[in-house]
């Protein structure tokens, strides 16, 4: 029986184990692969997605399960060929090093600073212990979230 | 017969209730007593489904109620909360579980209620909803913070209360000292009705409950106490914790009236520190002392040896955590 899934507003039918990770259909079967596989097991963040709008792992969770889900990817955060004020800040300063990390980041970063719109730095920390660089890139990352708020206020 | 009803993973509702066992396409028609025949799936599946199993695709289940859960569990399919756990499976060089229970769709898992007299946490309440809703309320503190500190925020928002506390090869559950020290009672739905465990009892026969069990909520007795939490994860955050203590104590002018001291991630299973709450009770809530005391009595653990830390090095950080805990309580005892 079918699997239907809503990835970034696009409703997709699939013949597949229903146990299969989220991260593998978007990867292997949509080519979506902003979401890296990393560690697999929830810790490292770099297949972060949104379902229904809160960011998880997309790696533990089984397709199964997200039937009548809304997912959306990094590839789905803003339309086409344009980015969303926390990609368009990474690029600004200059963020991404080696690119593991960063769709992750970006998913994450994006639905705190809905929530929490002037985050104090520590704040942004906090919102990040989830999502690991490997190139230890934090500062610049979190100097980039800090600066949407200057760029806000001007 | 009065069959079942489910609904596949894969959205399809059946009148008459099967599911498939072990990949093979026999299928199995119970009642609600669990009573089983075996039959030949082609009755009653699609042709979808059916190459489904000859795939040799696993299934996630659905059911619509408490016995329609049960019933499948008695018949071999393993209940899934935020599946956190099962889908790392792989990576501890296990199989998949071939039937797979989703128990989202089971709406009195979701309740939570807190009031004067008790805070009932459904089992399939998430650890983030956990942490907003018990933080106000002093006696729940601890295991606010245990719940609004594990892992990190991607798994908090998917893995459950149930989920933990069921998984019994889980050794760093922030949750189940938490809950120890809270004097949590367990309410499990069997076969011959509800069940009411007090968490130590269910810690100790959890690994045995195998199919027989269902998780339903948690139950908290309120009272005039407070409540801390301390963990040492190897990362300030985002990691689990090599030892955690958490406790819930009455102070009355100063003195300990009464204390529950709670170990995790030591030993394989969480305890209480019974020992060191004897010696506490009836003196001055005092932070040093307490460290003291705590370092006079950890030779009664037996600490596990495991890759994040050795079995010495847990112990050693016990009395400092105790003191860490009584240091969150100090302002407000």
């Amino acid at each position: 029986m079918p699997i239907e899934l809503n990835i970034n507003g696009d409703t997709i039918t699939l013949e597949i184990d229903p146990r299969t990770p989220l991260l593998d259909v978007l990867r292997d079967r949509q080519r979506l692969t902003g979401a890296k596989a990393v560690c697999r097991e929830g810790f490292c963040g770099a297949c972060t997605v949104h379902v229904d709008g809160q960011p998880v792992p997309s790696c533990l969770r089984p397709v199964g399960m997200l039937q009548g889900c809304r997912i959306v990817t990094v590839e789905g955060l803003a339309p086409s060929g344009t980015l969303n004020r926390v990609q368009q800040a990474f690029i600004d300063h200059d963020v991404v090093q080696c690119g593991m990390c960063f769709p992750g980041m970006v998913m994450t970063l994006t639905e705190f600073l809905d929530r929490e719109p002037s985050p104090s730095r520590d704040q942004i920390k906090t919102a990040l212990v989830g999502n690991i660089c490997r190139c230890t890139g934090y500062e610049r990352i979190i100097d980039a979230v800090l600066s949407m708020q200057t760029e806000a206020a001007k | 017969m009065d069959a079942c009803h489910f609904r596949c993973a894969e959205g399809q509702a059946f009148e008459k209730g099967h599911f498939e066992r072990e990949q093979t396409r026999t299928c199995a028609l119970f009642d609600k007593t669990g009573a089983a025949e075996s039959i030949d799936c082609s009755l009653f599946i699609s042709g979808a489904a059916k190459m489904t199993a000859q795939n040799g695709f696993g299934q996630i289940l659905s059911p619509l109620s408490v016995d329609e859960a049960l019933a499948a569990m008695a018949h071999g399919a393993v209940p899934i909360a935020g599946a956190t756990w099962v889908m790392r499976a792989p990576l501890r060089h296990e199989p998949l579980p071939g039937q797979l229970l989703s128990l989202s769709g089971l709406n009195d898992l979701h309740d939570l209620t807190i009031d004067t007299k008790c805070a009932s946490l459904g089992a399939m309440t998430t650890h983030d909803k956990l942490a907003v809703a018990l933080a106000p309320h002093a006696d729940l503190s601890g295991l606010a913070a245990a719940a609004g500190n594990s892992a990190n925020p991607g798994i908090r928002r998917v893995a459950t209360l149930g989920g933990n506390i069921a998984t019994s090869a889980f050794a760093a559950s922030d949750l189940a000292p938490a809950l120890l020290a809270a004097d949590a009672t367990v309410i499990l739905a069997t076969a011959s009705g509800q069940k009411a465990l007090p968490m130590e009892t269910f810690l100790a026969s959890r690994a045995g409950l195998g199919h027989g069990g269902l998780i339903l909520r948690v139950e908290i007795p309120r009272s005039p106490r407070n409540a801390a939490h301390a963990r040492l994860p190897m990362r300030k955050a985002g990691d689990y914790p090599c030892a955690i203590v958490s406790i819930s104590v009455s102070v009355l002018a100063g003195m300990i009236a009464d204390i529950r001291i709670a170990v995790g991630a030591v030993e394989p299973t969480a305890r209480r520190w019974t020992a060191l709450e004897d010696r506490l009770i009836g003196t001055a809530y005092d932070p040093a002392r307490a460290e003291a005391e705590a370092r006079k009595l950890t030779d009664g653990f037996t600490a596990r040896e495991a890759i994040d830390a050795p079995g010495w090095y847990r112990l050693s950080v016990l009395p400092v955590l105790l003191r860490r805990a009584f240091l969150k309580l100090q302002a407000g005892v």
